[in-house]
């Protein structure tokens, strides 16, 4: 092997390394973006009542990463199971579904007793694209699992 | 709120509105929030099943948050305490930081033993994740002693054998032992983030048949969807506090038997 053949295969080897290094770095950075952005969408979530003077309520929901795909899971109960409507943008997953009836909370707080509730309005950020195609939407019992496939 | 009687222990101060006595053989429950709210969802339908009397309360400057809970328009403690005949029910929609959950664990204990209960049950979920498939639903149950594992005769409910428990109820089981009660934990398969009243009826049916005394759950399984409706804001904080104490943790076999 000449010494010219040893520098390029040295010189590759440094490449490989070093973007494996670039890639481990940015692949970290992206974890710990996301964990931070999870955190403050978490506190953010806290912050804001339940419901809306506007007439909706915002139902609990979850997110979890199965390796391959993210699993969003959303509590509708009293939900008008055929009124459920998904919609997809970039990263973002937007539902919109009406009560089987109206609602008022007026036996249980006299916060918001005035106002009469008809619908559950979401909007839900994933870290990825998605491609509405891949997309699957299962409902049982006013839960609604949503798979989202990372690819 | 009148005050009959109070009494500090550790930060936690019990105050009782009225007097009143346990007849033998005498249960406690404690109820807590967990995973999805099993164990305040059940305990609200024994409160109302069984008319229990709202007797008492507990508060602490240093770990409850500043609030009170109006009901009916009066003014009651964020730890409310209920009692009748044989049964007292501690109950608590507030989760308190871990240093605090240490203290309230030893004061409820010290608390209900004074009070000559025999039998302490613990009521709450167990998180599974594929909650979303699975109806029927299994519960488990963990004993701290012989003589609690008799009440469960006849009771269709399995042995916890392996893996962890992280949260409320651990402390208030390794309490349980230190201070030698006999209590049964009882653990329904439930979700993790969201309120889960099928599951809190189940716990309740077993409990029922516990303390022999029938308590219908027809009315808690046909209001389920307006409690989950309800528990919303309740279980969004909760979760919060459930992630700081690693409660993903019972997910994960033991490494060891």
């Amino acid at each position: 092997m000449s010494a010219e053949d040893e520098f390029e295969r040295l010189w590759r080897r440094i490449k490989e390394v070093e973007k494996s290094i670039r890639d481990y770095v940015e692949e970290e950075f992206r974890k710990t973006l996301e964990d931070i952005r999870s955190e403050l969408r978490s506190i953010d979530r806290m912050l804001m009542p339940s419901w809306s003077h506007e007439g909706y309520l915002r139902p609990l929901y979850t997110v979890k990463d199965v390796g391959n795909a993210y699993v969003i899971y959303i509590d509708l109960p009293k939900v008008d199971e055929g009124s459920i409507d998904v919609r997809f943008k970039d990263n973002l997953v937007m539902i919109r579904a009406k009560l089987k009836e109206g609602l008022t909370l007026s036996n249980w707080s006299s916060r918001g007793s005035e106002v009469r509730f008809y619908e559950y309005r979401e909007v839900i950020e994933l870290p990825i694209r998605i491609d509405p195609k891949k997309v699957r939407v299962n409902v049982k019992r006013g839960r609604v699992q949503i798979i989202v496939p990372k690819e | 709120m009148e005050i009959y009687r109070e009494e500090f222990l550790g930060d936690f101060r019990f105050v009782e509105y009225k007097p009143f006595r346990l007849e033998r053989p005498a249960y406690a429950v404690i109820a807590l929030p967990d995973a999805g709210l099993v164990g305040v969802i059940g305990a609200w339908h024994i409160v109302k099943s069984l008319k229990l009397e709202e007797v008492g309360g507990i508060d602490s400057y240093s770990f409850l948050p500043p609030v009170v809970v109006v009901s009916n328009k009066e003014i009651k403690l964020p730890v409310r305490i209920f009692a009748k005949d044989n049964l007292l029910l501690i109950y608590s929609e507030f989760m308190l930081p871990q240093v605090g959950m240490v203290q309230l664990s030893k004061a409820l204990l010290n608390y209900i033993e004074r009070k000559g209960v025999e039998y302490v049950v613990l009521m709450s979920g167990i998180p599974i994740q594929n909650r979303f498939e699975v109806e029927k639903l299994r519960t488990y149950y963990i004993i701290t002693s012989p003589r609690a594992l008799e009440l469960l005769k006849d009771i269709e409910a399995v042995p916890f054998e392996n893996g962890y428990l992280v949260g409320p109820y651990a402390l208030l089981l390794k309490e349980s032992i230190k201070s030698r009660l006999d209590s049964i934990m009882l653990l329904t398969e439930s979700f993790l983030e969201f309120p889960d009243p099928e599951a809190s009826a189940k716990n309740v049916e077993i409990f029922s048949k516990i303390i022999g005394r029938p308590i219908d759950v027809k009315d808690l399984l046909e209001q389920a969807e307006v409690i989950r409706i309800r528990a919303r804001d309740a279980m969004k904080n909760v979760v919060r506090n459930l992630a700081q104490m690693r409660k993903e943790y019972e997910y994960t076999p033991p490494l060891h038997i």
